[in-house]
């Protein structure tokens, strides 16, 4: 079990955060950039001292800022970290790098069998300088696993890399994360990249975790406003004295009052996105987005939506679903131009 | 073009020479006894930059001084005073009526117009060429491969010796080697407070001036083979450790 509690102090904010993950269970830390991911991992490497904090590895104090006082230096921390930037040895072959870590056997079968897990075996003998992004990432992973890290911690691995590429790599982590039955913490600003790899997702801003939960139950269920806004909700439309959270992909045209909230409204513009389309409808004074399998008629006309089960948020911002149910508002109104 | 232009002065050297000329001035009686003081003393010299130099070049490049930029400023200064300059202050700090110098000769040792004398000024006409190239090769090295490096398991010397060292390796031999080419050819301040034992640029103005060009040009010869070679081949070193690492 990674175990940690930490406040970190940076130039604009303080980064605190309490964070539990399981062996073998992965967590995805998403926010924007510069929210205080990226320090949280360094502090649990090591590389950043906090201000105050407790962080265990299994039945080891990595640091403790209550006495005793414990501050292990990162080479006896046994965290490994992979960054977007795999950090690959230039002056050593992709089988040094692989062995570099001094509890790894350059000569073991260890090696070959990971090598064909990560499917490098043909390039052990190469040099980093000509291996592609994905190549890189993997080898880079591969002296991770050699290096028996007690905790793997990914921040943004994948930046950069073709979007089948970033599949493939999420799952080959996964397994293997599985098999070492090891905590892991992916951090990212793309939520399609920690629905994919994690069994949990944490929200931060700002330094600030603001929820933590199955992927699937934070997207649909944040527990504020800012929560949605991160997670992709792009418009917000009045409904009552609530605002209801609209998220492209959760709009269907038609009215289906007993799916959501139908919302009636004008659509200036619409343009290609993927497969479908996305439209931007103008209900009353906001102005949503949607995206829809067929393109939706661009006129003065009315077009009606139904929004999937929105979630509702009230004058501060905190989401209200539970609220709503107890008050026996079991419908939300239809919100009209 | 301008290459040729700047090779002018070794091409007039190899047209102005005959074999018989450079025979007889080298088999001279204690002919060659300036070109091995300056080999041993360039020697010492390359040995305490790499001791000395060395540490403080990293420790500019990790940012691991308080006030750096006061560093690096003195470096500057001591690169830009003229060699004259050097060899007049370097009297008034070592000379034998100064505390250090006083404490040198508590053990016999003196340093003016000794080999003590010569590698000093020696040091003090490279050593800002040397620490300015290696804190620029241990700049280029990214921190983060140390990091990674540290949290592979290894202790900060252990990154040094596998990662820092080997990386800047190519860029520490190009300040060596032109350091060694400084000490090689050292002569404002080494006339100054190392007139004896005379190195080959010694001999050679003091040949010059006591039986004309024709005799010192085989001198001038004799340095440049001894000179040149090493950054030559730390030229070549570091070019193909450069095509290493491109695989």
């Amino acid at each position: 079990m990674l175990d940690a509690d930490v406040e970190v102090d940076r130039r604009e904010f303080t980064v605190r955060a309490a964070l539990q993950v399981a062996p073998g269970e992965r967590l995805a830390l998403f926010g924007p950039s510069g929210a205080g991911k990226t320090t949280l991992l360094e502090v649990i490497a090591g590389l950043v001292p906090p201000r105050r904090g407790l962080i265990s590895l299994g039945d080891r104090v990595l640091t403790s800022t209550v006495p005793p006082v414990i501050a292990l230096p990162p080479w006896q921390r046994w965290v490994g970290l992979l960054r977007q930037n795999p950090g690959l040895f230039p002056h050593l072959s992709v089988r040094d790098n692989l062995c570099y870590a001094p509890t790894a056997s350059p000569s073991g079968s260890a090696l070959s069998e990971l090598a064909s897990v990560l499917g490098i075996e043909s390039l052990l003998s190469a040099m980093p300088a000509r291996l592609s992004g994905g190549q890189a990432h993997r080898v880079a992973l591969g002296r991770l696993l050699l290096a028996h890290c007690d905790t793997l911690l990914l921040d943004e691995p994948y930046t950069g890399l073709d979007a089948s590429l970033r599949r493939t790599l999420t799952d080959l982590v996964g397994s293997l994360i599985a098999d070492r039955s090891i905590p892991a913490i992916l951090v990212t600003h793309e939520l399609p990249d920690a629905q994919a790899f994690a069994d949990r997702l944490a929200v931060i801003d700002r330094g600030e975790l603001l929820q933590v939960g199955a992927p699937n139950e934070v997207v649909l269920h944040p527990a504020s406003r800012r929560v949605a806004e991160l997670v992709g909700y792009l418009g917000f439309v009045p409904s009552g004295d609530k605002v209801a959270g609209i998220h492209p992909e959760r709009v269907m045209a038609g009215a289906f009052p007993d799916r959501g909230l139908v919302l009636t409204g004008v659509i200036p513009a619409c343009r290609p996105a993927g497969a479908g389309w996305e439209a931007d409808l103008r209900v009353g004074e906001a102005m949503i987005t949607c995206r829809l399998p067929d393109k939706p008629p661009i006129s003065d006309g009315e077009f009606t939506v139904t929004v999937l089960d929105p979630p509702y948020f009230d004058a501060e911002g905190s989401a209200v679903l539970a609220a709503r149910a107890e008050c026996g508002i079991t419908q939300p109104e239809q919100v009209r131009r | 073009m301008i290459w040729l232009a700047l090779l002018g002065p070794v091409i007039a050297l190899l047209t102005h020479l005959s074999g018989s000329a450079i025979a007889s001035s080298l088999t001279a009686p204690g002919a060659l006894d300036p070109l091995v003081i300056s080999v041993e003393s360039g020697l010492v010299t390359l040995g305490v930059l790499g001791l000395i130099c060395t540490p403080l070049a990293w420790m500019l490049a990790r940012g691991k001084l308080p006030f750096p930029r006061v560093w690096e400023a003195g470096l500057l200064c001591s690169l830009l005073l003229p060699p004259l300059v050097i060899g007049l202050l370097l009297v008034f700090m070592v000379g034998p009526y100064t505390p250090i110098g006083e404490l040198l000769g508590h053990f016999n040792l003196s340093a003016t117009n000794t080999f003590l004398a010569l590698v000093i000024a020696e040091v003090y006409e490279s050593a800002p060429y040397y620490v300015l190239g290696a804190q620029s090769a241990f700049a280029s090295v990214e921190p983060r491969l140390e990091q990674q490096a540290g949290l592979l398991g290894d202790r900060p010397r252990r990154v040094f010796r596998r990662v820092t060292l080997p990386l800047a390796a190519p860029g520490l031999a190009m300040a060596l080697s032109i350091a060694w080419a400084r000490a090689m050819g050292a002569f404002g301040a080494v006339i100054i407070i190392a007139y004896h034992p005379a190195g080959l640029p010694l001999e050679i103005y003091t040949t010059l001036q006591e039986t004309g060009l024709a005799s010192a040009l085989p001198y001038a010869l004799v340095l440049l083979v001894v000179a040149l070679p090493l950054p030559l081949a730390a030229y070549i070193w570091s070019a193909r450790a450069g095509r290493r690492r491109r695989g």
